[in-house]
């Protein structure tokens, strides 16, 4: 029952025209779609609820993260695994099949004000929200370093398209990359070497309660895109909840977040 | 043009089309993709006399054809509701039902009394809520106790008092009898079917709180039945609830004995299930050339 006001006015009920669809890895997909109004709106962070299926089952809609937003040719697209029915049926979409997308939703990455060096921390599918943040930082002449890590190589996701606009350096936990270990591994090597203004990531919990703890203690200014399940996307229903650190209740992560000040949140298991 | 305008429990309402609770936050949420002035009522999430936090997550989980929800009744207070919340509801200038959920007897009278003057239109009295341990479903599955809250609240407040009751229960008619004689001035039916889900990866209950209420098209007939059953047997207006999510499903209802309906969590797949509803009537009425809608209410049973 939030009462802040927002200018979303572009918040709308696209019906959005795929224009591709593309596997990029085992299982997981590239949907881009044609929705000028969608593109103008979208910020890097935010989201979109897509619908699925034409009957009840599945019934929500899925929440998916913009992973590029191409304004002059009002083009938006999203990185997603195929996990469930809601998933499957998006992955079944073709060329010129319609989807309504609900967005732009949620508050995304916020641009601070202390320095031009970010460092991109991908876990896996959480290389999604990044690119179009990168794309955006990039282009106000941001220094960046993507970090992409995955259990295995097929897991690194997208670190053709990062290279356009930064450093990029992969790990995988099975050897598969040149550089084997956890993501973890590299932020701390990172985070030695110095020199950070902000870091961004997106990725399972395990992975942004680090990012929290090295926050904390390094000062460094982290932002983290959250998950949850989530059902109306607009912050009416309370079902995302995520405990907030500044008191005793929750925030809502279709509102106050996906992407939180890594200080703002306790994340829970 | 159609008038669909109707009257319940002395609300009056430019259509029977409202929200359900918990589902549509403020109005505000929706603002930007809908006129929420054209809903016939806003019914506000539930509730409680303090602040009161809610369940730890994960709190829904989408079932087949539906949802579980076990978001436990998170809102900030009576009193930051009356003075935050309220003037937002307000401004669509429709009619606000404030549903209201005590622990204890007490409570919901102290809440009721705190509500009148102050702009609410009605109250809505959840004792149906499944995702609280004590109050909510716990008050409302005995018709006497369910009774004595409903007495209570009545003496208290000159608002109109609509009741809301769970359908986890034997005899969902004699829970509105006796609701109704304690002078209920209405009857929502219905809330979420008490329900769970168990991850097989985890091998342990989805939701944080185990418990949830199952929402959604698939709790549709369980619904239609409870208001083809308890409009028959009161004579208070019944307002029916329960995976309405399109014109077709609200007509059922209304056939079925509903004077209203509220649109829930339709709303999640579709946010403009309710005005894509309202129309639908309209059109309805318009086709078939009904100019008192009213008199289709209730047609399943008066026709048989």
């Amino acid at each position: 029952m939030g009462t802040e006001c927002r200018a979303d006015a572009q918040l709308s009920d696209y019906a959005a025209r795929v224009l591709e669809q593309v596997a990029v890895a085992p299982g997981c997909r590239l949907l881009t779609v044609s929705s000028p109004g969608l593109a103008r709106a979208a910020s890097p962070g935010q989201f979109a609820l897509l619908g699925c299926g034409t009957g009840y089952d599945p019934f929500l809609r899925r929440p998916l993260s913009f992973h590029r937003v191409d304004v002059k040719r009002g083009k938006v697209s999203f990185l997603y695994r195929v996990k469930g029915s809601g998933t499957q049926w998006l992955a079944e979409r073709r060329r010129g099949d319609v989807i309504p997308v609900l967005g732009p939703l949620g508050r995304g990455f916020r641009h601070s004000d202390r320095g031009k060096r970010g460092l991109l921390v991908g876990a896996g599918l959480g290389a999604a929200p990044l690119l179009f943040l990168a794309e955006r930082l990039s282009r106000q002449a941001w220094s960046l370093t993507v970090l992409l890590g995955a259990p295995t190589r097929t897991g690194i996701l997208r670190a053709d398209a990062f290279e356009r606009f930064g450093t990029v350096r992969t790990v995988t936990e099975d050897g598969s990359t040149p550089k084997k270990g956890t993501i973890l591994d590299l932020l701390q090597e990172e985070i030695n070497r110095g020199g950070w203004d902000t870091i961004y990531a997106c990725g399972p919990r395990v992975v942004l309660k680090a990012v929290q703890e090295i926050s904390a203690r390094t000062g460094i200014p982290a932002q983290i895109s959250v998950e949850e399940r989530m059902a109306c996307g607009l912050g009416a229903c309370l079902g995302c909840a995520c405990r907030s650190a500044s008191s005793s209740g929750y925030l809502r992560v279709c509102r106050e977040g996906p992407v939180f000040d890594a200080g703002e949140v306790i994340l829970d298991d | 043009m159609i008038d669909l305008s109707v009257e319940v429990a002395g609300i009056r309402m430019q259509n029977p089309v409202l929200v359900a609770s918990g589902t549509f936050g403020c109005g505000e949420e929706y603002s930007p993709l809908f006129d929420v002035g054209r809903l016939g009522a806003l019914v506000t999430k539930g509730i409680t006399l303090k602040p009161w936090q809610g369940n730890k997550p994960p709190r829904i989980c989408e079932t087949p054809a539906g949802l579980l929800n076990a978001v436990g009744l998170q809102n900030p207070g009576v009193d930051a509701f009356i003075h935050e919340i309220l003037p937002v509801m307000k401004g669509y200038g429709v009619p606000v039902i404030a549903n209201i959920a005590g622990f204890t007897k007490e409570e919901f009278v102290e809440i009721a009394e705190r509500l009148t003057g102050t702009g609410v239109d009605g109250l809505e009295i959840n004792i149906s809520c499944p995702n609280v341990k004590s109050g909510g479903m716990a008050l409302g599955t005995v018709p006497e106790l369910a009774a004595e809250v409903v007495e209570a609240v009545v003496e208290s407040t000159s608002l109109p008092v609509i009741v809301k009751l769970t359908p986890n229960v034997t005899d969902i008619v004699a829970l509105a009898r006796a609701v109704t004689d304690a002078g209920a001035d209405a009857l929502s039916l219905i809330n979420t079917l008490l329900g769970m889900a168990i991850d097989i990866k985890s091998r342990r209950p989805v939701l944080g709180n185990v418990l949830g209420g199952l929402s959604g098209p698939a709790i549709r007939p369980v619904a239609v039945r409870a208001v083809w059953q308890v409009s028959q047997a009161v004579d208070v207006p019944v307002i029916g609830m329960g995976g309405i999510c399109r014109g077709e499903d609200a007509l059922e209802f209304i056939l079925a004995g509903a004077t209203a309906v509220a649109v829930g969590s339709a709303h999640f797949r579709d946010p403009l299930a309710a005005m894509k509803i309202i129309s639908y009537l309209e059109h309805y009425c318009e086709e078939n050339g009904i100019n008192d809608w009213q008199k289709l209410i209730g047609t399943a049973w008066k026709n048989k």
